[in-house]
C-alpha cells in the first residue's frame, strides 16, 4: 500500500531536478556567479549596526538547496476525479487493455509451448535412430542407436562455453531488437 | 462508483425490515432452560433470503421518496461519494476503491511504452533459452530418490519422537530445488534493486539527498531511506543515521532500467571487464557495483550533470532478481540480455 501510494508521487514529475526549474526558484539566481549583481551597499550614508556576518561559515551549495527543495515538497497531487462518462469510459478502456495483455500473454505461453512439445517429439525420434537412420524400438538398433540424442544431451558448451560471459551464449546475441536495421548494418571496424 | 452508492441505497431501503427478525432472535434465547432441546433449534437457516425481499425491492421508489420530501434537498454530502483516504483493512465498512480506478490514490497512469528489452525478451530470449537449456526425459522416466533434505532424529532418546527435523548438513539454510526448465518457468527477470549507501551522510546530510535525487533520476522510482544497523568505526557509520537509500523496480521500470544499463552506461565504462563470476547470492539473485563515473553516463546524469555537485554522485549496487532458482539459470539470462561476466564461474 504505501509503496504504491509512492508510486503515485511519481507520476508527478518530480525525480529529476531538471524538471523542477519552472516551479522551483531559477537555479541561476541562486548561483553566486550571478549574486554579484545584487546591490550590497546600503543607501544610506549613516553607518549601519548590521550582525557581522560569519565569513568563515559554509554556506549550502544552491545546488542542493534546490534538490532538498524538490526531495520535500509536500505538495501531493489530488486523486483524479472523473464524471460518470469519462470513468465508464476508463473503465472500458481498462477491461479491454487487460484482456488485450491476457490473450498477448497466453499466446506466448502457447508458443513456448508448442516449441517444448516439437523439442520432445525431436528428441524421442533421435533417441529411436539407429546407425542406419531408421527408427527401432530401444534396444533393437544396435550400440549407435541414439547416438545424437545422447550428444544432445550432453549439453556442451551450454552453461560455460563462451569466454567472458556467464554462459554459452556470445555477447553478440545480446541486441535489442529493433524495428529497422541500422543504416550502415554493421560495423566492421569494430573488434572485441 | 455508482453501482456502490445504489448498493448503499438499497441496504438503507432494506434495513427496517431487518430488524424485527433480530430482535425475534433475542426473544427466543431468553426462554427457560428446561425448553427441549429441538425447540433450541433453529429452524430456518440463515442461507435462507427473507421473503419479503422481493416485495421490499418493488417498493423501492427514491424518485417519489424525493418528491415526497417536497423538493427538498438532502445535504450536499449524501449525494457525493467520497472514497477514503486510507485503507483500514478488509472489515471496514468503508472501502477504498481499486487501484485501476483514476480516483483511488494508488492510481498509477500508463504503461506508456514498452521496452525493447522486454520485446526482445518475449519475441527471441525466452525461446531460445528453452531450447537452449532443454533436457529430455524418456517416457516412464523417474528421478532416482535422493536422500531427504529434512533429516529425522534417530537414536534411542524417547525426545526425538515428533521433534522438528534437522536442516542440511552443513547450513542453516533449505536451498531451494532446481527443477529442470519448461515452457512454465523460463527464467526471467522479475526485479531490480538499486542502492546507495554514503557514510558521508553522518556528517552531511546533503549526501543523502543528492544520492536519492541521483538514484531517483536514473530509477523513475521513489527511493526509501534506511537507517545504519550498526555503527562501523573504519566509515564514521553510527547507529541509526539515516545512511542509505534504495529503489525497488518493477515491470516497465525494470525493463528500462536494464536497457539503459545495458546498452549506454556499461559499454561506456573503461576497463570494464564485466560482472564478477562469482557474483549471485546462490538463489538466482545477481548483483554488481557503478562507480560514481558510472553512474554519471546515466543519460538523465549527463544532460544536466551541473545540476549536481560533482563530488556527491554516489556509486550504487543494482541487484537483478531473476525467477531462477540457481545463479547458473540466472547467469545465462543475464547473459543473453547483454551483461557479460568474468572470472570464475561460481554456482
Amino acid at each position: 500500500m504505501a509503496s504504491n501510494s509512492i508510486s503515485r508521487w511519481l507520476s508527478w514529475p518530480r525525480t529529476s531536478p531538471c524538471l523542477h526549474v519552472q516551479q522551483a526558484p531559477s537555479p541561476s539566481r541562486l548561483l553566486p556567479s550571478s549574486q554579484s549583481f545584487i546591490q550590497t551597499a546600503s543607501f544610506s550614508t549613516t553607518p549601519s549596526l548590521q550582525k557581522r556576518k560569519n565569513k568563515n561559515q559554509a554556506t549550502t551549495d544552491p545546488r542542493i538547496k534546490l534538490i532538498r527543495y524538490a526531495l520535500y515538497h509536500p505538495a501531493l497531487p489530488r486523486p483524479l476525479r472523473f464524471s460518470r462518462n469519462r470513468s465508464l469510459r476508463h473503465w472500458t478502456i481498462h477491461r479491454a487493455w487487460n484482456l488485450f495483455r491476457a490473450k498477448e500473454r497466453a499466446a506466448q505461453q502457447q508458443d513456448l509451448e508448442n516449441l517444448y512439445n516439437s523439442m520432445r517429439d525431436a528428441c524421442e525420434a533421435l533417441r529411436h535412430l539407429d546407425e542406419a537412420g531408421m527408427s527401432e524400438a530401444i534396444g533393437q538398433g544396435g550400440k549407435d542407436q541414439g547416438r545424437l540424442f545422447r550428444i544432445a544431451m550432453m549439453k556442451r558448451g551450454v552453461w560455460s562455453g563462451e569466454k567472458n560471459s556467464g554462459s554459452g551464449v556470445p555477447i553478440e546475441y545480446a541486441r535489442a531488437q529493433t524495428e529497422y536495421p541500422s543504416r550502415e548494418g554493421w560495423n566492421y571496424a569494430w573488434r572485441r | 462508483m455508482a453501482l456502490r452508492e445504489g448498493g448503499s441505497m438499497l441496504g438503507t431501503a432494506l434495513r427496517p425490515r431487518l430488524r424485527p427478525l433480530s430482535q425475534c432472535v433475542c426473544h427466543r434465547a431468553r426462554r427457560p432452560a428446561s425448553t427441549a432441546a429441538s425447540d433450541e433449534l433453529e429452524q430456518n437457516s440463515s442461507l435462507v433470503t427473507a421473503a419479503s425481499a422481493a416485495g421490499v425491492v418493488s417498493q423501492f421508489d427514491p424518485l417519489a421518496s424525493s418528491r415526497a420530501r417536497g423538493g427538498r434537498q438532502l445535504p450536499r454530502s449524501r449525494y457525493q461519494y467520497r472514497p477514503p483516504k486510507y485503507y483500514r483493512g478488509p472489515l471496514h465498512p468503508h472501502q477504498p476503491p481499486p487501484p485501476s480506478d483514476p480516483a483511488s490514490r494508488e492510481f498509477v497512469p500508463g504503461p506508456f511504452s514498452s521496452s525493447r528489452l522486454e520485446q526482445t525478451y518475449h519475441s527471441t530470449i525466452a525461446p531460445d533459452i528453452l531450447a537452449l537449456a532443454y533436457t529430455h526425459y524418456p517416457p516412464g522416466f523417474r528421478p532416482p530418490t535422493k536422500a531427504e533434505r529434512l533429516r529425522e532424529w534417530t537414536g534411542e532418546s524417547p525426545y526425538f519422537k515428533n521433534r522438528p527435523r534437522k536442516g542440511p548438513r552443513g547450513s542453516s539454510e533449505l536451498p531451494p530445488l532446481r527443477k529442470p526448465i519448461t515452457f512454465r518457468n523460463v527464467p526471467k527477470v522479475t526485479g531490480v534493486v538499486v542502492h546507495s549507501q554514503s557514510s558521508e551522510a553522518n556528517e552531511d546530510s546533503a549526501y543523502l539527498h543528492v544520492a536519492g535525487m541521483v538514484i531517483q533520476a536514473i530509477t523513475n522510482t521513489r527511493v526509501e531511506t534506511f537507517k545504519a544497523k550498526k555503527a562501523v568505526n573504519q566509515w564514521g557509520q553510527k547507529k541509526g543515521k539515516y545512511v542509505s537509500v534504495t529503489a525497488t523496480l518493477k515491470g516497465e521500470d525494470m525493463y528500462d532500467f536494464l536497457g539503459r544499463c545495458i546498452d549506454l552506461v556499461l559499454p561506456r565504462i573503461k576497463e570494464w571487464k564485466g560482472v564478477r563470476g562469482s557474483s549471485g547470492d546462490s538463489t538466482g539473485n545477481i548483483s554488481f557495483g557503478l562507480d560514481p563515473v558510472a553512474v554519471s553516463y546515466f543519460p538523465e546524469i549527463e544532460v544536466n550533470y551541473d545540476m549536481y555537485p560533482p563530488k556527491m554522485i554516489p556509486g550504487c549496487h543494482v541487484t537483478v532478481q531473476t525467477s531462477a532458482v540457481t545463479d547458473r539459470d540466472a547467469r545465462l539470462l543475464l547473459s543473453s540480455i547483454g551483461v557479460p561476466f568474468y572470472g570464475k564461474l561460481v554456482d
